[in-house]
């Protein structure tokens, strides 16, 4: 088919360049000098985009910024009558549109997830549903697992184009890429030059390949009644999780917690009514204004996360996990947490224990 | 020596902010004021019961935020009006001192001295010395963030 | 050498079982390149623990903010495992009272360093399956099934080991091993800084805005560390007094990190725990250890070494002359 092209990686920053002529273009960027983590950030041609190794934070900052500005304020003082102000309010910006290259099917279903939230519930999310709406998303083919990995195990895997526009399978030192969609078919002119019937071929055979290869040992899909089982055994929990330092790691870098928190930035008249990144693992998350807090240990807050990827959201948006089982949990975890573990052995020891 | 009468009508005034201690500085910028001794005005007073309470966070914050100096004033040592306030603040901010310039930072920008309530001319050698010091450095563009929000939220 | 190790660890534990709540030690992770926490409350479980160059974590850090050791409900004490970092931070928790020293069972281990997975994964990305790994003189020896990898310590350690002078833990009630020599003299302790010091001084601060910009605030660095021990009440995340708005931007984080080293300032045990565990490798811990040369300089005192001591920003001394 003619939609498929084929761009050698020697041309991907020329083709990069002429992709952020026409609008924002995110890629995968080493974190620095002689460091590992790679992070997304507006394409630049000094940076060293990185493909071959999944990003340490996802690129969930594209849609869902760490910070937000919701609105703008500024009170005005009447000059005769101080008693009286009047308030300006500025909201909603435009925002351009963008592109997300080289993500990954995981980091991708993350959004997935956030839609059910923040477009489909009885709310619409204008904030989130203006970037959504105007960011496409390249992902490539993922062949390159690792130890924490688990796509599978939750329902998707390493070869899933759900909500992808473009869809990138590596071969031949290149990618063949293909539009999944009009607004990814726009695109695909300024992308590069039509494949070779024997590179699309190619590209047939490593879809195939990595796609008959699950990633990850367990079936996670089913887990919320075996969670709702083990609520109440502290044991369980506090075995397993006393470990947690509460950092907030685990929900900054994954592509599905949109917990966030609002405030009032403000100084003298002026100030700006902010969204930003909030996490369950916080003690403040729950903490109640008399003081009391509802989660206060550690490993309280660990089980809301499991909890509610794993039985509250597929409970309440038709069974989907909130979780794409894309690691980045496990590999960042300071102390090595393994979700896929405490999930797995929610199971088999209601098991054990009928 | 420059004349820093000339020197403080023409140049622009930066903001310098001080910290000085209830019981003898701030009573010695007082002296000052009362015998009429010619001071720059590029001082803004805070004042703090004693330099004891000088949290060196809010030194930083006020150099972070773009602030062009921060002065630190309070009684001579053995002199604290509760003691010991200031032996702990000696140690505290000198560590600050000398800890500023591995971030970045000018040391200059940052000055504690003592000052006693009835040193009037002292305080107003002092802030002079300093005032002079803050405009040889030239304004202090502070930590550049890329926020959108910083053309609106400053804190100075 | 190593397995002998990890038995006499487990022994000194067993040996005591009955007199402990519960012991902190680590135990195999979730890949062959990664240990994790373990705490320990059954005896049989104590062939869990294992000591290799993957046990990094500084377990220190649990027991105030997870154990709350101070607070105890019967006699019983809590054995915790220490390499010569973590008992620094043990004897600064000590001499902070926020430990009681009879409240501790330590078996120290002498150290030869950890690795630092991230560094690892750098040198040889395709490196797994690892069946055994360790020190052997200046290089790591990673063995899997097909072959051995050597790699140079320089390149694989915590930046933290690198810097070492005290591999030997400071106290304990059991060692586990024979002490070791340190890697560096005491005039190379500070060579990191150093580094950063030959920048200018506009340098520097494009350096530090650099680094910092990737921060995203989670505070594991706070959260990771031994003497952070404000547990929830972080003036980082106060609102009245506001000290930090919710804005993620660079001078909110800089603020952060002078606050944390500020915080940390004469009280640093130089564990390196804060870098290690930042998700976006920002060096932080050469801001503390940049303080901790300004106290040792100006006040001669060296954080975690001497239980007897104080810290020298928590006291003061009439007699001193210079500043
Ligand atoms: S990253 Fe690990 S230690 Fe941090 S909050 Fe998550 S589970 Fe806990
Ligand atoms: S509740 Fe916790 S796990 Fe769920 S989205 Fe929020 S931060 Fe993530
Ligand atoms: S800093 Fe020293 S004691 Fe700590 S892990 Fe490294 S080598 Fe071991
Ligand atoms: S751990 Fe790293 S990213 Fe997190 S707050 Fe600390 S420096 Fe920032
Ligand atoms: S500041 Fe960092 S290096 Fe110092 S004690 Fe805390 S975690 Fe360890």
């Amino acid at each position: 088919m003619s939609e498929k092209i084929f761009i050698a990686q020697s041309e991907l920053t020329a083709m990069l360049e002429r992709l952020s002529k026409e609008m924002d273009v995110w890629v995968p960027v080493e974190m620095g000098d002689e460091k590992w983590g790679v992070r997304f950030l507006p394409y630049h041609r000094d940076n060293v985009v990185v493909l071959g190794r999944q990003s340490t934070l996802s690129p969930k900052n594209v849609v869902f910024p760490q910070v937000e500005t919701l609105l703008r304020f500024r009170y005005q003082k009447d000059d005769h009558d101080p008693s009286k102000q009047s308030i300006d309010l500025k909201d909603l910006q435009d925002v351009s549109s963008a592109l997300v290259f080289g993500a990954r099917p995981c980091d991708v279903r993350g959004f997935l997830t956030f839609d059910q939230v923040f477009l489909k519930g009885r709310y619409k999310d204008p904030y989130y549903a203006q970037r959504r709406e105007k960011t496409l998303f390249a992902t490539v083919l993922c062949d390159t697992k690792d130890s924490a990995c688990f796509c599978s195990s939750v329902g998707s895997g390493p070869g899933d184009r759900e909500g992808s526009d473009l869809w990138m399978v590596p071969v031949d030192d290149g990618y063949v890429i293909e539009a999944l969609n009009d607004k990814g078919r726009k695109l695909i002119p300024i992308m590069g030059k039509p494949a070779t019937p024997e590179q699309i071929e190619k590209a047939q055979r490593v879809q195939e390949q990595v796609t008959a290869k699950p990633i990850g040992e367990y079936n996670l899909t089913q887990s919320a009644g075996d969670f709702t089982g083990r609520f109440e055994d502290m044991d369980y929990w506090r075995d397993r999780v006393s470990k947690c330092i509460s950092c907030g790691i685990c929900t900054f870098v994954c592509p599905t917690c949109y917990c966030f928190n609002i405030t009032d930035e403000s100084r003298d008249l002026e100030g700006e009514r902010i969204r930003s990144w909030d996490s369950c693992m916080f003690y403040h998350y729950t903490l109640e204004a008399s003081g009391h807090n509802p989660r206060p240990e550690k490993f309280e807050r660990y089980r809301n996360r499991v909890g509610h990827k794993f039985s509250y959201f597929p409970d309440a948006y038709n069974g989907m996990i909130s979780c794409c089982g894309c690691g980045r949990c496990i590999r960042s975890c300071p102390v090595s947490i393994d979700i896929r573990k405490i999930v797995h052995h929610l199971k088999e020891a209601v098991d054990a224990d009928n | 020596m420059v004349n820093s009468k000339e020197e403080s009508t023409t140049k622009k005034d930066l903001l310098i902010v001080g910290f000085l201690c209830n019981w003898c500085s701030y009573g010695g910028a007082d002296t000052a004021g009362v015998c009429r001794f010619h001071q720059p005005t590029d001082l803004r007073i805070i004042r703090i019961p004693c330099t004891g309470r000088m949290d060196p966070l809010f030194v930083i914050k006020a150099l972070i935020y773009g602030a062009d100096g921060v002065l630190v004033s309070g009684c001579h040592p053995k002199d604290c009006h509760y003691n010991e306030g200031n032996f702990y603040a000696r140690r505290r901010l000198e560590v600050l001192k000398q800890f500023l310039p591995f971030m970045g930072i000018h040391a200059d920008r940052f000055r504690y001295t003592w000052v006693s309530s009835s040193e009037g001319q002292l305080w107003q050698q002092v802030v002079t010395e300093f005032s002079e010091t803050i405009h040889g450095l030239g304004s202090n563009p502070g930590v550049q963030g890329e926020s959108d929000a910083k053309a609106m939220i400053s804190f100075f | 050498m190593m397995e002998d190790k990890v038995k006499t660890l487990q022994k000194e534990f067993l040996n005591v079982f009955e007199k402990l709540e519960v012991v902190l030690g680590w135990e195999p992770g979730y890949d062959s390149l990664h240990a994790t926490p373990s705490f320990i409350r059954e005896a049989e479980d104590l062939n869990k623990l294992v000591w290799n160059p993957l046990c990094s974590q500084n377990l220190c850090t649990y027991l105030v903010k997870t154990l709350n050791v101070r607070v105890r409900e019967n006699d019983k004490k809590i054995g915790i495992c220490v390499k010569g970092c973590d008992s620094r931070s043990l004897v600064a928790l000590i001499q902070e009272k926020f430990v009681p020293r009879e409240a501790l069972y330590i078996v120290g281990i002498p150290c030869e360093g950890t690795v630092d997975w991230r560094r690892l994964m750098r040198f040889e990305p395709s490196l797994k399956d690892v069946q055994k790994l360790h020190i052997q003189g200046p290089e790591l020896a990673v063995e899997t099934a097909q072959k051995t990898y050597r790699f140079p310590l320089q390149h694989v350690l915590e930046q933290r080991c690198l810097h070492c002078r005290y591999p030997n833990p400071i106290i304990y009630d059991g060692l586990a091993g024979e002490p070791v020599t340190p890697r560096v003299g005491d005039d190379q302790v500070y060579g990191d800084v150093e580094k950063i010091e030959q920048y200018s001084l506009p340098d520097r601060l494009k350096f530090w805005e650099k680094e910092l910009d990737r921060c995203i605030r989670c505070y594991a660095c706070r959260n990771a560390c031994p003497l952070c021990i404000c547990r929830d009440s972080c003036i980082a995340e106060t609102r009245t007094p506001k000290w930090l708005a919710q804005r993620c931007d660079l001078k909110e984080k800089f603020f952060y990190h002078m606050i944390h080293a500020m915080h940390l300032a004469g009280r640093c045990t130089e564990c390196g725990e804060c870098e290690r565990v930042c998700p976006v490798e920002i060096p932080v811990t050469l801001i503390k250890k940049k303080l901790n040369q300004i106290v040792k300089e100006l006040l001669d005192y060296e954080a975690g070494i001497d239980p007897q001591k104080q810290p020298p920003l928590l006291t003061f001394d009439p007699s001193e002359k210079g500043i």
